[in-house]
C-alpha cells in the first residue's frame, strides 16, 4: 500500500467533507420540503381570503344604499343626508 | 409551481377588484357651487341607490335659518311658501324649468317644512324611470 502524499490526502478530505454535506442535506430535504409546502399553502389561503373578502367589504352595498357623502359641515352623519334624500323623494 | 402561480395571481385579482370597487366619486360642480352658501348645510350623496342597478348623485341644501331659506327660495325662483315644490331643471341653471327630452337634467324637490332642497342628477332615461319607480314603490309600501 502506497502512502498518500499530502495532495492526495487533501483531495480525499475535500471529497469526504462534500459527501457528508450531501448526506446531511439529503436527510434534511423532506423536512424542508414539508415546511415550504405548509408555508406556501398558508400564503395561498390568506391570498384567497383577501381576494374574496376585500372587494366584498369595500363594495357600495357594504356602506348602505350610497357610495360616499361630501358635506360642508362637520358632525353631520352621512346617513342623515341619505335619509333626507329619501324623504324629499317621498314628499315630492 | 401551480401553487406559486396561484399566489402570484390572487393579489393581482385583489388589486384589480379593489380598484374597480373603490373608485372614489368626485365632488360635483353643483356641490362645489353651493358649498359656500352662508348658513346652509350642503351635502353631496354619491351613488344614492334607487334600485339594484341604478343610482344617482344627489346634492342637498338645508337652510340653517329663515333668512337662509328665503335666499335659497330666491336663488331657485321658488314662489310657493307651503308644502313641496318640484320641477325638472337645467343642469347648469337649476332655477330654469325644463321638460324631459332625454337630455341630462336635474329633478329638484324643495320642502318648505324641512327648509331643504334636493337636486337629483339624471343623466339617462334609465335613471329618470328608476326615480319615478322609486317614488311610486315607496309611496305604495308606505300606505
Amino acid at each position: 500500500m502506497d502512502i498518500m502524499n499530502e495532495k492526495q490526502f487533501e483531495e480525499l478530505w475535500v471529497k469526504a467533507e462534500a459527501e457528508s454535506h450531501a448526506e446531511k442535506l439529503a436527510a434534511e430535504y423532506p423536512v424542508w420540503r414539508q415546511k415550504t409546502r405548509r408555508t406556501l399553502s398558508m400564503a395561498a389561503g390568506v391570498a384567497l381570503v383577501l381576494a374574496v373578502a376585500t372587494p366584498i367589504a369595500m363594495s357600495p352595498s357594504a356602506t348602505g344604499n350610497y357610495n360616499k357623502v361630501y358635506c360642508n359641515r362637520a358632525g353631520i352623519q352621512d346617513q342623515q343626508w341619505v335619509n333626507l334624500a329619501d324623504e324629499l323623494l317621498m314628499e315630492g | 409551481m401551480r401553487r406559486i402561480l396561484i399566489i402570484m395571481l390572487l393579489p393581482l385579482m385583489l388589486a384589480v377588484g379593489c380598484k374597480h370597487k373603490t373608485e372614489t366619486p368626485a365632488e360635483g360642480a353643483l356641490y362645489v357651487r353651493y358649498a359656500s352658501l352662508p348658513e346652509t348645510s350642503v351635502a353631496q350623496v354619491c351613488g344614492f341607490q334607487l334600485c339594484d342597478t341604478v343610482s344617482v348623485d344627489v346634492v342637498l341644501l338645508q337652510a340653517e335659518s329663515d333668512e337662509a331659506w328665503q335666499r335659497m327660495k330666491n336663488e331657485f325662483a321658488i314662489v310657493d311658501s307651503i308644502g313641496v315644490t318640484s320641477w325638472l331643471a337645467d343642469t347648469e341653471e337649476p332655477a330654469t324649468r325644463v321638460k324631459w327630452e332625454g337630455q341630462p337634467l336635474l329633478r329638484i324637490i324643495a320642502s318648505h317644512d324641512k327648509q331643504a332642497i334636493g337636486l337629483y342628477r339624471l343623466d339617462s332615461e334609465e335613471q329618470y324611470d328608476a326615480l319615478v319607480d322609486y317614488q311610486l314603490n315607496k309611496m305604495t309600501n308606505d300606505k
